[in-house]
């Protein structure tokens, strides 16, 4: 019935206006029309699509095929940071759309990255002398790495969503503190404090990826095989994030974040909503631990402890809390900056390695990194992100101010 | 139907994204081998010219001492700010810069200056942080003058092996000195923490009167695991009572260590071997001794620090503390510790951190020295003399020698010290280098906790 109002309506156009007539084409809009008006949007569909804008089209492509390239352009030690700085984003991803979407805040993060990191080890590593491994390959282990911290993050929820706020904060530091001493004592998956235990093999699909291998002229070597699976991985989840975000779901988890009672009168389930959002999120999580483990090469349980909780926040918040590509760039803040300070620090001329001055080059430069995060927050709460909307505002309202 | 053409579209796209994947072929059968050595100064194995790989230059190093030698970098990873033993690490390091110095001044080794600066870094203790920062150095370096932390250094230990690059651990666990552990390229100093217990146990007993029950609180693990897994093997031996290991952690994550303090109080042993902290170590001491605790202490060669006779249990620590060190504490009379003495030039350092990070440098530049002597100081070269090396402490500790049969290789000499206020660092030696009799009944074939 509506779509014959809005048929009437357009019918009624006359002359050279008939050309605004777009109902036919389901929103799609002549080239002629949309040019220049970049928010010109016809139907719900478009308005609510992926990559909405055409910028957003050109600038996602350029990110794809820059960050696809970039372990070709860097010297090796950068492709470790990038591929660490692609971890922390898809774990970073997961936690965004647990705090920042659904607003439960969470200090339980490490916990289930270690989940995910044990199980890919269990799964997928070697067995030792005490520890298990059943050397499975990591098409088999690394959905399971989503799957069993996803089920516990699912099991745990009925308890989470019943609180709010700090309490929640509190009650997750406190699945936090539960986790560390559950992996310590379980030595036969952990190895034990100490002494920590060997990861999972990098086997995909029966091919070696500690292999050196080439295409043609290009040369892939195991550390950037690794990077470009880690990118895939990243890629597809940070899609899915995207998509969840601007679903039914993701309008649930924003109705929730604002106002919990307000959502539950609209008719929003809310167990089941703030379920699926720890749920969700310990799966990323899961899948950033199993990631993670495998790039550093041993794990030990205490790793993954209030610390890399604080980390995987401190992503969140200095990115942008509540945006996928936010996330991104928190990441890469967090985890390329200190090697952009080291590279700094080799200017300032009385300051050295050895102690024997106030203080030490590495205690320069963790200082200067809470320094810019205090900074960081204070001048633009909304992170990373909130720059870039302002650069962005600028430029679409240029040369006006606004 | 446009939803039909655009998922064809993106399985199409995929298919040829896919497509180069099909080119691709394995070019060798393992790890990258290591960059290899510049051709320049590559001769003929044997021949008298000078094979270099990696981390060897022959332009001076940065602020040299000698302008006219060549340069070898060797690298440092350590806890240097904010980790938990950033206390002993920082002069570890400290005293590390020292001693290459103090090697560069003496005119180098061979014509070659030896610079740790460039490549040292802050690892935090954390294993990922150890790698990333192992990743940005090991393509930069002849060798590794010092890798801080078991796991840690076992999260790289496998790329270490495929690129041979030498390192001298500062950590003791046993598992270094096998090498299906380490694949024969890491350099471990002195005992290691299962053997001092065992000698330090048969001290003790010589010293002190045969206990006849013993007990071990630790770390679990590399550290405070392995010591207590000598005691265990002390009390096999000699037929005492073995009473229940109290494992621990540090305060930072304990909050305090009343609970051991309540199993060692029942369990009442007649010593017990401590593998934990410092301050772990003079809470233990203390509430022990104010609870009329009667037993003595035998302590790791990590849990001493001359603060601890500022602490309100320092007369309980003076009265029933012994401490284990691999090397001559500050009181030694070594060529060794005069030399260390001379690059400090009076001034006292902070804690015996800096004793070790003297002694850790001489087994790396004895490997130095005879990758030299044979021409080849590519990481190649370097690890190829370690089998069968003899590495000179200029007499800080018994000369230890690397490769061949573990048990019959292994460091059983251990200074035991006695804390003492008048004497500078607060630690007066009292056995030099004693060698006990239950080492050599045990079975020193793997390493004492395993690793997994």
């Amino acid at each position: 019935m509506n779509l014959n109002k809005t048929q009437t309506r357009s019918d009624r156009l006359t002359g050279r206006s008939t050309h605004l007539n777009f109902e036919s084409s389901k929103g799609k809009v002549a080239r002629n029309v949309s040019r220049g008006r970049g928010k010109l949007y016809t139907s719900y569909a478009t308005n609510q699509a992926f990559l909405n804008t055409a910028p957003k089209k050109w600038w996602t492509l350029g990110f794809v095929v820059l960050t696809a390239l970039a372990p070709f352009l860097v010297p090796l030690d950068f492709t470790y940071l990038l591929t660490l700085a692609l971890i922390y984003a898809i774990g970073g991803i997961g936690l965004n759309l647990l705090s920042g979407y659904a607003g439960q805040i969470s200090l339980g993060h490490a916990f289930f990255l270690g989940l995910g990191a044990y199980t890919a080890a269990v799964f997928g590593g070697k067995p030792g002398t005490v520890t298990w491994g059943f050397e499975l390959d990591l098409a088999i282990v690394l959905p399971l790495a989503a799957i069993i911290p996803g089920i516990i993050g699912y099991l745990v929820a009925p308890l989470a969503t019943r609180v709010r706020g700090l309490y929640l904060a509190v009650l997750t530091l406190g699945l936090l503190i539960f986790g560390e001493h559950m992996f310590k004592i379980m030595v036969p998956v952990t190895g034990g404090e100490g002494m920590g235990r060997g990861v999972a093999q990098r086997t995909l699909f029966g091919v070696d990826l500690n292999a050196t291998y080439a295409i043609g002229p290009v040369i892939i070597k195991p550390e950037i095989s690794f990077y470009l699976i880690t990118f895939l991985i990243f890629a597809v989840l940070g899609v899915a994030a995207r998509n969840i975000a601007r679903s039914r779901v993701g309008r649930s988890f924003a109705a929730v974040r604002d106002r919990d009672l307000a959502a539950e009168v609209m008719g929003v389930n809310l167990m089941r909503t703030k379920t699926f959002a720890f749920a969700i999120s310990s799966a990323y999580a899961g899948v950033a631990g199993a990631l993670l483990s495998m790039l550093i090469g041993r794990i030990s349980p205490e790793q993954w402890n209030l610390f890399m909780s604080v980390d995987f926040l401190a992503v969140v918040v200095i990115g942008g809390i509540a945006t996928i590509s936010g996330t991104i760039l928190g990441a890469a803040f967090v985890v390329l900056l200190p090697r952009f300070l080291e590279l700094l620090t080799e200017y300032i001329p009385f300051i050295s390695v050895s102690s024997g001055g106030l203080i030490n080059v590495f205690q320069l430069q963790t200082i200067v990194f809470g320094i810019l995060i205090v900074i960081f927050i204070t001048l633009e709460p909304r992170g990373l992100y909130g720059i870039w909307i302002r650069i962005r505002n600028y430029f679409t309202a240029w040369p006006f101010s606004y | 139907m446009t939803l039909r053409r655009r998922s064809r579209t993106a399985l199409a796209a995929l298919a040829i994204a896919l497509l180069p994947l099909t080119a691709c072929t394995q070019v060798d059968g393992g790890d990258d081998p290591a960059p290899s050595p510049p051709p320049s100064d590559s001769g003929d194995s044997g021949a008298t010219e000078l094979v270099t790989g990696q981390g060897v230059t022959e332009e001076a190093c940065p602020d040299a001492i000698n302008p006219d030698n060549g340069c070898i970098y060797l690298g440092v990873l350590s806890d240097l700010t904010e980790g938990p033993f950033a206390a002993l690490a920082v002069p570890i390091t400290d005293a590390q810069g020292d001693f290459w110095r103090l090697v560069n001044e003496r005119g180098g080794l061979n014509g070659y200056d030896i610079d740790i600066d460039k490549n040292t870094r802050d690892t935090k203790y954390i294993a990922d942080e150890h790698a990333a920062q192992y990743n940005q150095i090991s393509g930069n370096i002849a060798a590794i003058a010092q890798t801080l932390g078991t796991v840690n250094t076992e999260s790289v230990l496998d790329d270490m092996i495929a690129k041979s690059l030498v390192a001298v651990p500062t950590t003791w666990w046993s598992g270094f000195a096998f090498d299906a552990n380490d694949g024969g390229i890491v350099m471990e100093s002195g005992y290691s923490y299962c053997t001092e217990a065992i000698v330090g146990l048969d001290w003790f007993a010589d010293n002190h009167g045969k206990p006849a029950s013993v007990q071990a609180v630790g770390y679990p693990g590399d550290y405070g695991g392995d010591s207590a897994e000598g005691v265990k093997r002390w009390a096999e031996v000699n037929g005492a009572e073995l009473k229940e290991y109290v494992p621990t952690a540090p305060n930072q994550v304990a909050g305090n260590q009343d609970a051991v303090v309540s199993k060692v109080a029942a369990a009442n042993p007649d010593v017990v071997v401590l593998g934990i902290g410092p301050a772990e170590t003079a809470e233990i001491i203390g509430k022990l001794a104010a609870g009329g605790f009667t037993g003595r202490f035998m302590g790791a060669l990590p849990t001493w620090n001359p603060a601890l006779l500022d602490s309100p249990a320092a007369g309980a620590i003076t009265g029933l503390y012994n401490h284990m060190s691999p090397y001559q504490n500050w009181d030694g009379d070594s060529k060794g510790i005069a030399d260390m003495k001379e690059a400090l030039a009076g001034e006292l350092p902070t804690n015996g951190g800096y004793i070790i990070g003297w002694a850790i440098g001489y087994p790396m530049k004895a490997a130095l020295e005879k990758a030299l002597e044979n021409n080849d100081i590519s990481p190649e070269g370097i690890a190829s003399v370690v089998d069968g090396l003899v590495a000179s402490y200029e007499g800080m500790a018994p000369d230890q020698k690397y490769g061949g049969d573990p048990q019959a290789n292994a460091i059983q000499s251990v200074y035991v010290g006695q804390p003492n206020a008048e004497v500078e660092l607060g630690m007066e030696t009292i056995a030099q280098a004693y060698v006990g009799t239950t080492f050599d009944q045990t079975d020193y074939s793997a390493a004492c906790v395993a690793s997994n």
